[in-house]
């Protein structure tokens, strides 16, 4: 459905839209521009284009900076942490959305009731509990926390979704005399696909993005996320931007990456009302 | 007679309900025991190493509500929360909501690039976000105060992170600026999802864009709406990142940005600009607001299936 605009309606329209999306692009753009630039360049002329490209910026932000460790425990525990929701949480989903037993409905509600959770309210049993676990000071923390976390969100909306999806297939597959188990595999996991995608980006982006957690469980820095990680770069006295700035572009490139690669199903189930909140 | 074929046909409950173990003792490990906890911490005074011996019963919370002892910072904090809740509202709510409406009615192909686009910053990491934001606040040599000087508007280059008056609502415009791509969807999916036979009702009665929204669109939004605020609302008492960035752990100038969770993080792990450290206290505090933060927010879950009922 669309209004029959004049000119200049639709003109303003695109103007305002522009202007936003202007005001978005442009301080990311421009920090990509500032990684590029030199030391004296980055402080005297921050608009103007970089005039030789300086990409050792990024190699001595790698070698020196330690960058390379960040990334690489901030990957495998963002992904892993991911894999225990989308894993779990596709299952607990099924079986609540699906099956009907005494206390599903309860079951339910005590994931619903983590989606209110302030998580900083957990942070000082955590400590505790991590402390006596011996997992201080080790990314395996943080799998557990965004792992666990993570499912109250993930379990209510694909609860929903298993809920509304076509039974033909399953109950055909009942008579066969088929197991729960197979049916979830072959069955209800292949058509979960899209919202898994939804469900396993906001998972990604909340693990990857973390800051809190991280600053208070990991203590040393061949241990450190990346988050935490840039800290290192802030000096008391001298901040090295040349360091800074490509650590930045670095470590927001990942989460970025995760979204084109789903936007298209992410945009879609948001927009039909898949992931009604 | 067909009930009882029908359940035979069923699996039994067994034979499902092993599925469910798994994510449900991971979540109840690892959430809810540790916040069921944080109220028997709550109850001890504790350093942070060992185990729990130093039982003080109330002692926490008679000092969290001493006029002379916690209540000033809490209540200082918490009401940055609600500040910082209040002026996001707005921008979210307006902007957002003219945003998603102006992508409601433009071409779907452009529509669908710019959605994407204003959801990116959403995926930054916070951090990411607050030192973006202090590199082009810096008032010296900062891009934006550089721009201002060039415009001719030096008047406007003030130390916007600096300033005891515009610290917070710098903070929170920063805030919006990262998150708006959220609510705009929100809003976009709730505005696709109003039945046609509705918009054509409304237009064959001649209802112009103007009246259309305001009788039409906006009321059938309702709920939407209280849904983004109860959003905002939670997620203003999650705001700690962004402060830590800009402002350090003692929120400063002199305490203008300190919001629950700083306070919170001063409370437990020490660090500069500290009232009282305590790993128990901390774990009071986060009891008290949580019962804060909770009352409200039902309220609100209670307003919105009040209003998508009718």
């Amino acid at each position: 459905m669309r209004w029959r605009s004049d000119f200049w309606v639709s003109g303003l329209q695109y103007l305002i839209l522009g202007l936003w999306g202007l005001i978005v692009l442009i301080p990311l753009l421009n920090l990509l521009m500032l990684s590029l630039k030199s030391l004296p360049g980055i402080v005297a002329r921050p608009f103007s284009l970089p005039s030789t490209l300086h990409f050792s910026n990024y190699v001595n932000a790698w070698k020196l900076g330690d960058l390379g460790i960040y990334l690489f425990n901030t990957a495998w525990m963002s992904v892993l942490a991911v894999a225990v929701v989308l894993g779990l949480g596709s299952l607990a989903g099924y079986v609540l959305g699906r099956f009907d037993f005494k206390g599903n409905r309860f079951l339910y509600l005590v994931f619903l009731a983590g989606l209110a959770l302030p998580i900083q309210m957990i942070a000082v049993p955590y400590f505790g509990m991590m402390e006596a676990l011996n997992l201080i000071n080790s990314p395996w923390s943080l799998v557990l926390l965004y792992g666990a976390s993570g499912l109250s969100f993930s379990v209510f909306i694909l609860t929903a979704f298993a809920r509304n999806l076509p039974t033909e297939l399953e109950e055909a597959a009942w008579v066969e005399g088929a197991t729960p188990t197979y049916v979830y595999w072959r069955i209800a996991l292949p058509l979960m696909r899209p919202i898994l995608a939804s469900v396993g980006l906001f998972n990604f982006v909340s693990a990857w993005n973390g800051f809190f957690f991280p600053l208070i469980l990991l203590t040393s820095r061949h241990n450190m996320t990346i988050t935490v990680g840039i800290l290192s770069f802030i000096g008391e006295h001298l901040t090295e931007w040349q360091y800074l700035l490509p650590a930045l572009v670095i470590s927001m490139l990942p989460p970025i990456l995760v979204f084109l690669i789903v936007s298209r199903q992410f945009i879609r189930g948001l927009t039909s009302g898949a992931l009604k909140i | 007679m067909r009930r009882a074929r029908r359940r035979s046909l069923r699996p039994r409950p067994l034979s499902y309900l092993w599925m469910l173990i798994p994510g449900l003792a991971v979540y109840l490990a690892f959430t809810v025991y540790p916040f069921l906890s944080s109220l028997r911490y709550s109850l001890y005074n504790w350093t942070g190493v060992g185990a729990l011996r130093d039982f003080i019963g109330l002692g926490n919370y008679s000092f969290i509500f001493n006029p002379q002892g916690f209540l000033h910072p809490l209540v200082r904090a918490v009401l940055h929360n609600v500040y910082f809740f209040g002026l996001s509202f707005v921008l979210s709510c307006l902007l957002g909501f003219l945003l998603a409406y102006l992508l409601y009615s433009v071409n779907t192909r452009v529509s669908a690039w710019l959605q994407a686009l204003y959801f990116v910053p959403y995926l930054i990491p916070p951090v990411v976000v607050g030192y973006l934001w202090s590199i082009y606040l810096e008032p010296g040599f900062g891009a934006i105060s550089r721009a201002l000087n060039a415009l001719g508007l030096s008047w406007l280059n003030l130390p916007y992170l600096g300033s005891s008056r515009l610290a917070l609502p710098t903070v929170v415009g920063i805030s919006a600026w990262a998150g708006m791509g959220f609510p705009v969807l929100l809003f976009l999916a709730a505005m696709i999802n109003i039945p046609s036979e509705i918009l054509d009702a409304a237009k064959i009665d001649g209802a112009g864009a103007t009246t259309t929204m305001t009788r039409v669109i906006f009321p059938m939004l309702r709920s939407t709406f209280v849904t983004v605020v109860t959003l905002t609302w939670l997620s203003s008492f999650l705001v700690f990142d962004l402060v830590y960035v800009l402002e350090g752990t003692q929120a400063g100038p002199n305490y203008a940005t300190d919001v629950f969770g700083t306070l919170f993080y001063r409370t437990a792990w020490g660090g500069f600009g500290a009232t009282a450290t305590g790993m128990g206290l901390a774990a009071a505090t986060a009891v008290v607001a949580f019962f804060f933060i909770m009352i409200i927010a039902a309220l609100m879950v209670w307003l919105q299936q009040r209003l998508g009922r009718d």
